[in-house]
């Protein structure tokens, strides 16, 4: 899938934000969202906060997890441990990617923050690919990923499944061909002993 | 149709427009990621159509500049998206797939459990005609006598259902059997809610449709 399609699929989740402006309850396809008030904050869809953003209606709260202790938290023990730890959440990636680009002026810190997250996404790439190799290197065509998050999955497709699908058809063809070198060099052999 | 799907909302007459939604959403997240085409579901589609229009009939007597307006049109704009999107991905692979998914479906319709649409059907098959028309047209009929059989069955492109997919549970499922292809030694896993794997779509195609994992 295209990356534009998870963040599409991450703009689904939950944000809270403070409307300048007050109307009624809002029913959407999605679930009801409202009553705005103005100076109060609500929860809305992503994809509505961003909206609402660029029309200047509103201002977005980061939530919890994009405050600089926690993230710094997050990166320690994302560093120390060597599995992948859990992120805040399966989107943490387009969330922050939205909110630092619509509305970094609404976020104390946005450059500090948007650093950290950058170095929690770096350790995990690298993290990944390391298990990736080591993946291929036992020739498996199976693995457990918990805890990596649909954009970071994402990231190596296609080239894990069709690695590991290239694999799969070397080892079938090295299986096949192991059995038919048997037949081949019985056949040379009786070749040789028609040419003698 | 599979009831099994239907546990989705415990009272099915009664089922929200948002699990509707994101049912929906997930069905275009398996059938992008699946290989093979995965049984339709028709009625979801036409239910949220439904909804569609109801709320653009409503959003028509809003005066034009109404913030509700806009907010309404975008969400719609939104599933919009993932509806065509989804019923061009089961285009898609029809049009690949389309010998071999022609011959599957003649034979689970027989036993009732057809995964296209009546009209994705027909799609195929004259999609299929057109194909077969087309060949003799410009080839089949132009060459000797012994050579202008049409063996369709040559031709067919078979979905790769061996290919590595992700996947994440949405239920415990224990003891999927990883075959070995040699025969040497089979693998059992569970898959625990919630975990994530990568392995060979055809191990767990079964669970894909039956809703008990996501593909991710």
């Amino acid at each position: 899938m295209d990356p534009y399609e998870i963040e599409f699929i991450g703009e689904n989740r939950i944000a809270s934000i403070i409307p300048n402006f007050s109307y009624d309850k809002i029913y959407l396809i999605c679930g009801e969202f409202g009553p705005f008030r103005a100076g109060l904050p609500m929860n809305v869809p992503l994809w509505l906060a961003v909206m609402l953003k660029q029309k200047q209606k509103c201002r977005i709260v980061p939530p919890d997890w994009m405050e600089i202790d926690n993230l710094e938290n997050i990166k320690e023990e994302e560093k120390r441990s060597r599995f992948f730890t859990k992120m805040p959440h399966e989107h943490y990636m387009v969330e922050a990617k939205l909110i630092l680009g619509a509305a970094s002026e609404d976020i104390p810190n946005a450059s500090e923050i948007k650093t950290i997250i950058k170095d929690i996404w770096d350790i995990r790439m690298s993290k990944l690919r390391t298990s990736m190799d080591a993946l291929m290197k036992s020739g498996g065509s199976y693995g457990r990923l918990d805890h990596l998050t649909m954009m970071e999955i994402n990231s190596v497709k296609p080239l894990l499944p069709s690695a590991m699908n290239e694999l799969l058809k070397i080892q079938m063809t090295s299986k096949k061909s192991s059995s038919a070198t048997l037949n081949s060099s019985t056949f040379s052999q009786s070749g040789t002993s028609q040419n003698l | 149709m599979d009831t099994e799907d239907l546990e989705l909302s415990d009272e099915e007459e009664e089922i929200t427009a948002d699990v509707v939604l994101k049912t929906i959403q997930n069905l275009w997240q398996n059938e992008r990621l699946s290989p093979e085409i995965l049984p339709h579901r028709n009625d979801m589609v036409e239910c949220m159509l439904g909804q569609i229009q109801h709320m653009e009939r409503n959003i028509n007597k809003l005066p034009k500049t109404d913030l509700r307006a806009s907010i309404h049109k975008m969400e719609l704009n939104r599933i919009k998206y993932i509806i065509c999107n989804y019923l061009k991905t089961r285009l898609d692979k029809i049009e690949k797939y389309c010998i071999t998914i022609v011959n599957d479906e003649k034979q689970r319709t027989e036993s009732g459990t057809n995964y296209l649409t009546p009209s994705e059907f027909r799609y195929a098959q004259e999609y299929l005609l057109s194909i077969e028309h087309h060949l003799k047209e410009t080839i089949l009929n132009r060459v000797p006598g012994n050579m202008q059989a049409f063996e369709i069955n040559k031709m067919a492109i078979v979905p790769a259902l061996q290919s590595h997919v992700f996947l994440k549970a949405n239920e415990t499922v224990n003891g999927i059997v990883l075959e070995d292809h040699f025969g040497d030694q089979d693998e059992e896993i569970d898959l625990e809610e919630g975990s994530q794997h990568i392995l060979q779509y055809k191990f767990i195609a079964d669970l894909v449709k039956n809703g008990k994992v996501q593909l991710v």
